[in-house]
């Protein structure tokens, strides 16, 4: 291109948009003006009328400068999409979306612009000599490999002016502002992330959210002035410069960062609550005339009185079941403690302060409803087996008696019961006679148990030991009811434990031909007793069993026994009768018994040569006295067996039927009454409640343990329900190390919580072998 | 002898229970933690046997069998020491090493909770996730029809009416016959519904009030809070943040001396009493408030002695009627503050809530009604009314909008809707899509109690524990190592933070619409639903 060209295509053409009386579409004016630009032409002058986005996208003449003056009067986004090349300049003023979108070009405006002035501007500069519309420097970027895009206003902004302004630099002057009060417009930078905005006049708020003031710098102050004179040389209005060239004037905001916006300018809800809501309620807020409990916050595990929970050493509270089932109350798990402690000696003594028969009944004759009851059978273990205790308790040696006191009581019946409660209060320093019908002491015991149960050595050592501790025995010797009423005065108390020695007999025909099973038993036992091949025994329970066992030693081959209900036998008699293959038919009714056998109502006739009755035996009553009540055949006693004579007491199978060991038990229960009424006590013989077997942890013991080898082996195996074990687990146990065993007096000690570290988990109640330890609600704040 | 484990009918085994805790042996340190931290007791320390074989590779050798212990966490399977599933020694345990897993069938344990013949109770609401709320959507999204607001930038006065607004002539026509024109509140639309002083925590009741002052005096949000039936403690009755409370009056009249004894004293009104007939969580039954959490200062607020059980009746013992229970109670009830406090009645979801309805217009002092649906949440029901009774609320409130219309009163009874908003965490969502079914504001409660304090219940039937006292989260409990778990600033906090969110939400919600002035109750053409059915019951749009 000539150097003459080139003058030519800077020389402005001018294109009129109107043209032929009409005015020319924005489409075509924009043709024109692209083709010629084009074409090579750098300037233009435009006589607008009304066209849209004049002086925009002319990227076609590349670096080269293009000037697009404006006259008349132009449509929306004047210089819309400007490319850096471009300089644009209106002669009045603009419509709205002046350089919107531009991306490079300067733009003048020498009068007012609408709304929407330099919306999404990235690049350029937008220089206006009035005042601008709403939404103006909205949405503007700064492209960090440009420079900001500049907006300059003369006067004031319209309302939301700069939402979401993401960059750039605008400057409001002020100077003859539309509205004088508020250059900046209503609420002008909601949403403003980026940019700066110099402006001189008042403004009446802002987004405080987005945007802050900040100081005006010495290189902002200096970036102002320097360009506030170029600008207003571009809008020829240079003279201004010196008004507006006081610092004091200006103010700057910039956007707030996106840090600075997380930070909330709310109050704290510390500060309300202490300077608004207790300052209107008073301390302690809305309930702190009600109540001073602390409401300060707490975390979820605490400890001391804050604990839920609170663990409790509940050493020997309950009673072990062995202890608690066994009606002669026997502690048993103490037994096995001193065991354990190697104090065997001690444990074999320590039975005979509840019994008379610790070998005989423990040894060999009772069920042992402790091991029956033992916590070691809910899990399927073996019972600790304390038979071996009670057979060794032949040996054991009786505490020096004491002197005897002048409280006499008197005991009608040498039996197991009768000893029984001798031998207590004889052995609490009382005087005690007992008044026996037959030639030997011992009732049952000695009278009528096979001897197959129970070696006859062991009954005979124990005889001996009681016959020493009870001073006054006197045998054969019946009495009658005149025979009470003179004891009642010549006794403080009298106790009548005579046992049922009458047989019940069958109401059949032929009865006279059956034995009883008592007679056949005493009998047996002094071996005088005969018996043929065939044997029927009418009554399957325990007795009968016996009869069986007694029938087959003494040479019957077939026996029968007979019942009219499912048997009640059990335990070793029944074993026994078992093993010797009695035959148990039932349910059956006897219809008769004949010379050769019995009869059933089904008509079925069983042969015997012996037939034995054992459906139980009644007291014989006859000599109680009538102050003494008696209910259908037994005598009526209260719970601790005193009888409506409040003098006279009743045990053993007098008052009901029942083992040995519960005749040995209602005879410790009345000496206790007995004691207690002589000190002028009310009588209370109480007895612990049974431990929750649940608490006892079998998980320690070996479950294939099925027999034991000695008393140390049957120690070892107990689980000491209720009974501290001294383990020390629970010291371990506790994550808190809260639990520490303290030594008391007498060798003895206790476990205990320091109430500071314990968080109330209840690991203790749950790991301790013995069920020691519980978990309790922790007492109520209230 | 005992058996080693007694097969009872209501013996169970831990498949059988709704929860399973699953423990691990190798991540467990036996800290004690986590069953420090149950609430109800379920898990202890157990001891296990293990016993080891060690059969050696040569069969003429003796196998070694040898038994050893160790210690774990064992889950309890009694009914009465059931793991309700709040995973607190989940919260607890230092070592992920233990969760509570709910069970993957139907559970055992429902048909072994009646023990002694005692139906279950508890608390939360109807076990039964989802519902009809969370499916409506809003179709009217305006562009470039109506002019479409930006819910960032434009202000909004998302305020609502509470009392009654009669036509201008009426009022004028009301002022010159009484003296006086039906008081209305221009509140919050999102109102926290009644949860009393009592089933509440003492930190749960005044984080609540705390907050509500704060987004009024702070934020000015006018939020509204109701007091449930429980009394209302003296100081609040007699400051000046009493104009943020409603205070209720229910069929136990709890606390309603003390309050009558501070009307004198009174620095300002409340905003509303609400006359409570019925609650969507227990429809026709009342509150149960258990002898347990009467302590002494439930009691002093409530006006009882300490302990005792303090059921209210399903009725109001002395109204026999609509008529005389709706004018008597309201009557009554403006006269105390001197005509200047409005006064509405609040009823459960019910297919008779029309016929309440129909008296309110004809009463011009009813302030407005408020309908609790079947998703309603209580402190305690009886199970089988949380579950199996009530109406749900999406066609009650449209029921009822629509009468309002057919009479021409829809812009004078304003109508409150409760029960399940935001069951599912969607709460502006709920909360919109009733009001634009007709509904001037709604109640919520568990929303609350989830939001702003950590309530663990949920519909699967997680904890639910809230009638027996002892919330894991002390919001629900009258023991101070329970509640003061709960820091009631820090619930106050999280309320403002919930009302602040929603706000925007609601303001999302509402923007498209081209609404910023007013709310678009009853705007049911910006409703749609997939369901041709529910979009005909509800007269909504049917859209797939």
């Amino acid at each position: 291109m000539d150097n003459q060209q080139a003058d030519k295509n800077k020389t402005p053409r001018v294109i009129s948009g109107h043209f032929g009386g009409k005015r020319v579409e924005s489409r075509v004016l924009e043709e024109q003006i692209q083709d010629a630009v084009s074409q090579g032409q750098r300037s233009f002058e435009i006589q607008a009328y009304g066209q849209h986005g004049i002086g925009g996208r002319l990227w076609c003449a590349g670096a080269e400068p293009v000037q697009v003056k404006i006259s008349g009067h132009p449509g929306q986004r004047v210089g819309s999409m400007g490319f850096p090349n471009t300089w644009v300049e209106v002669l009045g003023p603009a419509s709205d979306d002046v350089g919107w979108l531009n991306a490079g070009a300067e733009v003048v405006i020498h009068g007012n612009a609408g709304n929407g002035c330099a919306n999404a501007m990235a690049q350029g500069r937008v220089s206006i000599a009035g005042n601008i519309g709403a939404r103006g420097m909205t949405m503007t970027k700064h492209n960090p490999r440009f420079a900001p895009p500049e907006l300059w206003v003369l006067g004031s902004a319209g309302d939301y002016f700069g939402e979401f302004m993401a960059g750039g630099i605008a400057v409001v002057c002020g100077h003859e502002a539309q509205n004088p009060e508020n250059v900046l417009g209503y609420r002008p930078f909601v949403g403003m992330v980026g940019g700066k905005v110099f402006f001189r006049g008042p403004q009446t708020g802002y987004s405080q959210a987005d945007a802050k003031l900040i100081p005006i710098g010495d290189a902002d102050w200096d970036w102002l002035t320097e360009n506030l004179k170029a600008f207003l040389q571009r809008i020829d209005r240079s003279q201004l410069l010196k008004g507006f060239c006081d610092k004091a004037q200006w103010q700057l905001l910039a956007a707030r960062s996106a840090q600075e916006k997380v930070s909330s300018p709310m109050r704290s809800m510390t500060s309300f609550q202490s300077d608004v809501w207790e300052k209107e309620l008073g301390r302690g807020g809305l309930i702190g005339d009600l109540t001073r409990l602390d409401r300060t916050p707490i975390p979820l595990i605490t400890n001391s009185f804050l604990r839920r929970f609170v663990p409790v050493w509940e050493n020997r509270k309950y009673a072990a079941p062995c202890e608690a089932t066994c009606p002669t109350g026997i502690p048993v798990q103490e037994r096995w403690r001193l065991i354990r402690e190697g104090r065997v000696d001690e444990a074999v003594d320590l039975a005979l302060g509840y019994t008379p028969f610790p070998a005989s009944v423990c040894g060999y004759l009772c069920p042992n409803l402790c091991m029956q009851s033992c916590t070691r059978q809910i899990s399927a273990l073996a019972p600790v087996d304390v038979t071996q205790l009670g057979q060794a308790s032949l040996q054991a040696k009786l505490p020096d008696l004491p002197p005897e006191s002048d409280k006499k009581i008197a005991i009608i019946g040498g039996g197991p019961a009768g000893i029984s409660v001798a031998w207590q209060l004889r052995q609490a320093g009382h005087s005690v006679t007992i008044y026996e019908v037959a030639k030997r002491l011992g009732g049952k015991i000695t009278r009528q148990i096979p001897e197959s149960r129970i070696p006859k050595e062991v009954i005979t050592e124990e005889m001996r030991r009681i016959e020493k501790v009870i001073p006054r025995i006197n045998l054969q010797q019946p009495l009658g009811a005149d025979d009470i009423t003179r004891l009642k005065e010549d006794f403080d108390y009298v106790v009548i434990a005579t046992g049922a020695q009458k047989p019940r007999r069958l109401p059949i025909p032929g009865n006279q031909r059956a034995v009883t099973a008592s007679d056949f038993l005493e009998s047996a036992k002094a071996d005088k007793a005969k018996v043929g091949k065939h044997v029927v025994i009418i009554g399957a329970g325990n007795v009968g069993c016996d009869a069986a066992a007694e029938a087959h030693r003494l040479g019957a081959r077939k026996i029968t026994l007979l019942d009219i209900q499912e048997p009640l036998s059990f335990g070793k008699e029944r074993q026994a009768a078992e093993a010797v293959g009695a035959e148990f038919k039932w349910p059956v009714a006897t219809q008769k018994i004949t010379t050769t056998g019995v009869k059933l109502t089904s008509g079925e006739e069983l042969p015997a040569d012996t037939v034995i009755v054992s459906i139980g035996d009644v007291p014989d009553l006859d000599f109680i006295p009538a102050s003494v009540r008696t209910e259908k055949d037994f005598v009526k006693v209260n719970e601790n067996y005193q009888t409506s004579d409040m003098q006279i007491f009743a045990i053993g199978d007098v008052v009901r039927p029942g083992l040995l060991t519960e005749a040995i038990g209602s005879g410790r229960i009345v000496a206790r009454t007995i004691c207690d009424m002589i000190e002028g006590k009310r009588p209370a013989f109480v007895r612990r409640d049974m431990i929750d077997r649940q608490r006892v942890t079998l998980e320690y013991f070996d479950p294939r343990i099925t027999e034991f080898a000695d008393l140390d082996h049957c120690g070892s195996q107990c689980s000491s329900c209720g009974a501290c074990r001294d383990c020390g687990i629970c010291v371990a146990v506790c994550p808190q190390a809260a639990i520490s065993r303290k030594a008391l007096e007498n060798n003895s000690y206790e476990y205990v919580v320091d109430e500071n570290l314990c968080i109330g988990c209840g690991f203790c109640a749950g790991a301790c072998p013995c069920g020691v330890w519980d978990l309790v609600e922790n007492t109520p704040i209230e | 002898m005992e058996p080693e484990r007694p097969i009872a009918p209501s013996t169970l085994s831990v498949k059988d229970l709704p929860w399973q805790i699953l423990w691990d042996l190798e991540k467990c340190t036996l800290c004690g933690k986590c069953t420090a931290v149950c609430p109800v007791n379920a898990i202890e320390l157990g001891v296990f046997r293990k016993r080891i074989l060690e059969p050696p590779a040569e069969i003429t050798l003796e196998t070694a069998t040898a038994f050893k212990s160790y210690y774990g966490i064992r889950q309890k399977t009694d009914p009465a020491y059931r793991c309700v599933g709040c995973a607190m020694c989940t919260m607890v345990c230092p070592n992920d090493a233990i969760v509570p897993c709910r069970t993957d069938e139907s559970d055992k344990l429902k048909f072994h909770v009646d023990q002694g013949g005692q139906p279950r109770r508890r608390g939360g609401r109807r076990n039964m996730p989802g519902g009809v709320l969370d499916r409506l959507k809003f179709i009217r999204i305006s562009m470039l029809t109506d002019p479409a607001l930006d819910a960032g930038r434009h202000e909004f006065e998302l305020r609502t009416l509470l009392g009654r607004v009669l036509p201008p002539e009426e009022n004028l026509k009301f002022l010159r016959i009484n003296g006086w024109i039906p008081p209305v509140r221009e509140i919050y639309p999102l109102i926290i519904g009644a949860m009393s002083f009592g089933a509440l925590s003492p930190t749960m009741w005044e984080g609540l009030q705390m907050g509500v002052a704060y987004l009024n005096e702070e934020l000015k949000m006018p939020v509204r809070i109701c007091t449930g039936e429980g009394g209302c403690p003296p100081r609040l009755l007699r400051s000046r943040f009493l104009k943020y409370v409603i205070l209720q009056i229910a069929s136990g009249y709890f606390g309603w001396d003390e309050i009558i004894h501070a009307i004198p004293e009174m620095k300002e009104d409340p905003c509303a009493i609400e006359i409570k007939y019925g609650q969507g969580a227990k429809p026709g039954d009342g509150g149960l408030l258990m002898w347990y959490k009467v302590n002494k200062l439930i009691a002093a607020i409530r006006g009882v002695p300490t302990g005792v059980n303090l059921p209210s009746p399903p009725t109001h013992q002395t109204k026999y009627s609509i008529e005389e229970s709706v004018a008597k109670m309201i009557q009554s009830m403006y006269m105390a503050w001197g005509f200047r406090v409005p006064v509405y009645p609040k009823i459960s979801g019910t297919s008779t809530a029309l016929a309440v309805l129909n008296n309110l217009t004809r009463n011009p002092y009813a302030a407005g009604l408020a309908i609790d649906g079947e998703d309603g949440g209580t402190g305690a029901a009886y199970n089988v009314s949380m579950n199996h009774m009530g109406h749900p609320i999406a066609s009650n409130i449209r029921d009822s909008y629509l009468t309002l219309v057919q009479v021409g009163m829809q812009n004078q009874l304003p109508l409150l809707a409760g029960g399940g908003i935001g069951k599912n965490g969607n709460l502006a969502a709920n909360a919109a899509a009733l009001i634009m079914l007709g509904a001037s504001g709604v109640q919520i409660g568990k929303y609350v109690m989830q939001a702003a304090a950590g309530c663990l219940g949920s519909e699967s039937d997680r904890c639910n524990i809230c009638n027996i006292g002892l919330c894991p989260k002390g919001i629900t409990s009258q023991d101070p190592r329970l509640y003061r778990r709960l820091d009631a600033e820090q619930v106050a906090q999280r309320l403002v933070d919930l009302y602040l969110s929603f706000d925007t939400e609601l303001k999302k919600i509402v923007a498209p619409l081209g609404r910023s002035t007013s709310l678009p109750i009853g705007m049911s053409d910006a409703l749609g639903i997939d369901d041709p059915n529910i979009a005909e019951r509800l007269k909504i749009k049917y859209v797939v």
